[in-house]
């Protein structure tokens, strides 16, 4: 790896770490204040629905479409004729 | 030329399938994007409903009607399932696939119509958007919930017709059959929360 890209990388771990050590505690919690306990519960299932369901519907894409893939090349190729490529144009696959 | 070991002549270009059509990997990201503001939608109802001074419903304001919702429910599930068997059918080119259709974009139709009915009812009882929390909600999701099946009763009626001018292809029934599946399949927990 050039010496570059390492100084680079360096820099900005750096500066994530110098960031972090910076922050403070966010007082931003909505359901902190409430004195409903029902509240308080609906605010966590929601926030844990909220973080799971794009989550689980990126991961089941991922896994599906690696089914797919996987499934299309065990399969063999199929060879087109080169009457039909030849009619093809541009577009045709080689040419 | 000599061949491959499938017998293929070497130096003959191959083509191959994609793995996912251009339209459904569009619908798809669509219907992503609108489970995610279902989901938002679906979230502040619950917060709003467990904040409420005096209990879900709100006293004095008019009572959903559970039992009527319930038939209308199993009509919507009864549509999808339709659509379902219709896709079968297309895949077999059976003469099946346009009753199913046409009965699936029935069963829409009378979800559409059922609700209409029911919005003047409620309407009539004093449930407006502006009446209270539940009023407001109500109108918010279920009306959200009602523009999507009439979107999607539209394409469904697109789909008939090409089917009847026997031009209707996979790759426009496919996308298709996944919004009306998401229309579908989002109805019941409305129908759980918000009834319920």
């Amino acid at each position: 790896m050039p010496l570059m890209i390492r100084v680079a990388r360096a820099t900005v771990a750096a500066a994530v770490l110098a960031l972090s050590s910076a922050a403070n505690l966010a007082y931003a919690c909505p359901s902190c204040a409430s004195p409903l306990e029902e509240n308080r519960q609906a605010f966590v299932d929601t926030t844990i629905f909220l973080t799971v369901v794009p989550l689980m519907m990126m991961g089941g894409f991922i896994w599906w479409l690696r089914r797919k893939l996987r499934a299309r090349d065990e399969m063999p190729e199929i060879a087109v004729p080169e009457s039909l490529l030849r009619d093809a144009g541009r577009f045709s696959k080689g040419r | 030329m000599p061949d491959d070991a499938l017998g293929r002549p070497f130096g003959v270009p191959v083509r191959r399938e994609p793995v996912l059509p251009n339209g459904v990997l569009g619908m798809l990201i669509f219907v992503a994007t609108e489970i995610m503001f279902f989901s938002g939608l679906i979230s502040a109802f619950v917060i709003g409903k467990s904040n409420a001074v005096g209990g879900w419903p709100p006293p004095g304001q008019p009572r959903l009607p559970v039992e009527e919702t319930a038939i209308n429910t199993a009509a919507l599930l009864a549509s999808g399932l339709a659509l379902y068997f219709a896709n079968r059918a297309f895949r077999k080119d059976s003469p099946n696939t346009k009753r199913l259709l046409g009965l699936a974009i029935a069963l829409g139709g009378f979800f559409v119509l059922f609700q209409g009915a029911e919005w003047v009812a409620l309407i009539g009882e004093g449930l407006t958007v502006t009446s209270g929390q539940l009023g407001g909600y109500f109108y918010l999701l279920v009306g959200t919930h009602a523009l999507h099946v009439v979107a999607g009763f539209i394409i469904l009626l697109y789909t008939y017709q090409k089917l009847s001018h026997h031009n209707l292809d996979r790759f426009t029934f496919w996308p298709a059959q996944i919004f009306w599946y998401f229309v579908v399949g989002v109805w019941p927990i409305l129908y759980w929360q918000v009834y319920l």
